[in-house]
């Protein structure tokens, strides 16, 4: 008796098991990951893909540009996103796989304050001001010509594409930027909430993100003296200094939903939602082109 | 059916749910061990790079491979003292007034109620802590001038919140357990309401009053996202008095917002710093286990005499 029942549970737990298994094993879903920067305009560009192929695709921005990489040397992502140049460390970590980069956009770096500081005064600042500030020399806005009020710095964490574009500005190299102590803020979004709620703050954010309203983007005083401020015509015609480019990474050539989803992405609608977002698009002539 | 036959069945089920139980319980364990195993074989690079000892200097910076984590253990340990000062008088009171004062439907109507804020996740309580607790603190923290609401007194707070519903429920157990006939002898012997609870039922639930703050403390040490969401996460902020009260108006790292931050996705691929964040996770299912372990061994232990 209890042998029969025993059995009838395990055909019934094996069916249950069979009937959810069964989708997976019919369509293969897309998945992506990476970086909060590149996130918007590819989640716009999957929800076209998805109604137009019926396929299904998954983003998700777990520990943004270096979780981009992770997912996909770990094979957890069929395309990672990054707002970053690929590294040698990428390659080193995943010696496996094959990153190829496939750029869709750039993006500028912001530093951007909080509005009492904006308010207060403070439009511009120069490498030398902001590595002032990195360095702990630097603790007040009266300083650079704003209220007296501390600066409080929040970090973009380590990993983030912002910080890695960030440090190469300011020290030619992210290995060189000296160890710091601030606190650390993660995905654009939470940047933003939190240089907006906090009063003498200053972040890095993706410019696309720096609202006017919320948060304000400063200036970069150029170590020629040039004041330019993150505007898309200057970052277009590469004036501001802190750009980096918004790419995705496969492992290998994309092939298959991969490749259908990069050639959307490269295709006049995919560059109108880079648009849409704040970024700025590929030019016409480099549409094409794939930096290995 | 002969009651032979019925014995035998009876005894055959018996026997076949201890051997299911056993294998069960065989799993959990496996699981377990089978979890320490691979940290431990996974922190061995970190091991032999720099030695565990490494683990207990004051600098963490994993680009320089220096993985120092007393900040952290000292945020840990600073985030749950906050939070069990705060919730430890605040669940034993309302264990006292559940347990002692309510009647007997109230009582249960009350532990569902607060059984039903321990179920709720984490990170909302993360989210109100961003929402309100953020710029409540900045009030009562004025004194130390604070830089931002992200501070280790925030997290302290928020989860002095989160672990109360703990606290009280498994207090509330232990002073139900204690017999009533204690209680009718304390009244008959002439000792008042209030006396009896103090000088009868409290002395007698201490232990399991005792567990239900460890097991809080254990809750409070492991707690990840909503602490993550409200500590600042700042590294190397170790406090030149480790007893004052100021460092707790700074922002700062316990090894729980450590290990759920990005961190983990640069270091998977590099096997030492990988198996620095390992050593940290190791460190941390070393302590709450020992907690936890003490806690429920204690409300084990208490064995009500009638």
């Amino acid at each position: 008796m209890l042998r029969t029942r025993f059995r009838l549970l395990l055909i019934s737990l094996a069916s249950i098991l069979a009937a959810t298994a069964r989708p997976a094993l019919g369509a293969e879903p897309l998945r992506i990951n990476g970086s909060t920067t590149v996130n918007p305009v590819v989640v716009d560009a999957a929800d076209l893909f998805r109604a137009e192929t019926g396929s299904t695709v998954f983003v998700d921005t777990q520990g943004g540009s270096s979780g981009g990489i992770a997912a996909l040397g770990e094979g957890r992502a069929e395309i990672g996103m990054i707002s970053r140049e690929l590294e040698p460390d990428d390659r080193t970590k995943f010696p496996q796989v094959k990153f190829q980069a496939t750029r869709i956009g750039t993006d500028a770096l912001a530093l951007v304050v909080s509005k009492d500081v904006w308010a207060g005064g403070v439009k511009v600042l120069s490498r030398s001001q902001m590595q002032g500030i990195y360095e702990g020399r630097t603790t007040n806005w009266k300083a650079l010509g704003g209220p007296d009020r501390r600066i409080v710095f929040f970090n973009k964490e380590p990993g983030r594409g912002t910080w890695e574009a960030f440090a190469k500005w300011l020290y030619g190299d992210p290995k060189k930027a000296p160890v710091v102590s601030f606190p650390e803020v993660g995905a654009n979004e939470e940047g933003r909430n939190k240089v907006s709620s906090t009063r003498g703050a200053l972040s890095q954010l993706s410019a696309a993100w720096a609202d006017g309203k919320t948060v304000f983007a400063l200036a970069i005083r150029r170590d020629d003296g040039k004041v330019v401020p993150p505007t898309t015509a200057a970052i277009a015609d590469g004036s501001y200094p802190i750009a980096r480019p918004l790419q995705v990474v496969t492992n290998g050539a994309p092939q298959g939903l991969a490749k259908g989803m990069i050639d959307l992405l490269l295709s006049p609608r995919g560059q109108a939602l880079v648009t849409r977002h704040g970024y700025l698009p590929l030019a016409p002539a480099s549409a094409k082109k794939r930096i290995p | 059916m002969s009651s032979v036959t019925v014995e035998r069945i009876r005894r055959g089920r018996i026997d076949s749910l201890r051997y299911v139980s056993f294998a069960l319980s065989a799993v959990a364990a496996a699981a377990f061990l089978g979890l320490v195993v691979l940290f431990a074989v996974e922190a061995l690079p970190f091991a032999r790079r720099a030695g565990w000892g490494a683990l207990f200097a004051e600098r963490w910076s994993y680009r320089t491979e220096e993985f120092g984590a007393l900040p952290m253990i000292y945020g840990s340990l600073a985030v749950s003292s906050v939070a069990l000062a705060i919730a430890g008088p605040i669940g034993l009171g309302a264990a006292v007034f559940l347990a002692e004062v309510l009647p007997r439907r109230a009582r249960i109507a009350g532990k569902v109620g607060i059984e039903l804020l321990a179920g709720i996740p984490s990170v909302v309580y993360g989210l109100l802590g961003v929402l309100l607790l953020r710029d409540w603190m900045l009030r009562p923290l004025a004194r130390w001038d604070p830089l931002s609401g992200d501070t280790l007194a925030t997290g302290g707070v928020l989860l002095a919140v989160m672990i109360v519903p703990t606290v009280a429920s498994l207090a509330d157990d232990a002073l139900a357990a204690v017999p009533r006939s204690q209680r009718w002898a304390a009244r008959a012997l002439g000792i008042g309401r209030a006396g009896a609870i103090l000088r009868v039922v409290v002395p007698q639930a201490l232990p399991g009053l005792f567990s239900a703050l460890l097991l809080g403390l254990g809750r409070a040490l492991g707690e990840t996202v909503a602490v993550f969401l409200v500590i600042g996460r700042q590294d190397n902020q170790w406090p030149e008095r480790l007893l004052s009260v100021a460092p707790l108006a700074a922002a700062g790292q316990t090894v729980t917002s450590k290990l759920g931050g990005s961190e983990t996705f640069v270091a998977y691929g590099a096997p030492v710093h990988w198996g620095a964040l390992l050593a940290l996770g190791l460190l941390l299912l070393a302590v709450v286990a020992a907690i936890s372990f003490t806690g429920s061994w204690l409300a084990l232990r208490r064995v009500p005499r009638a």
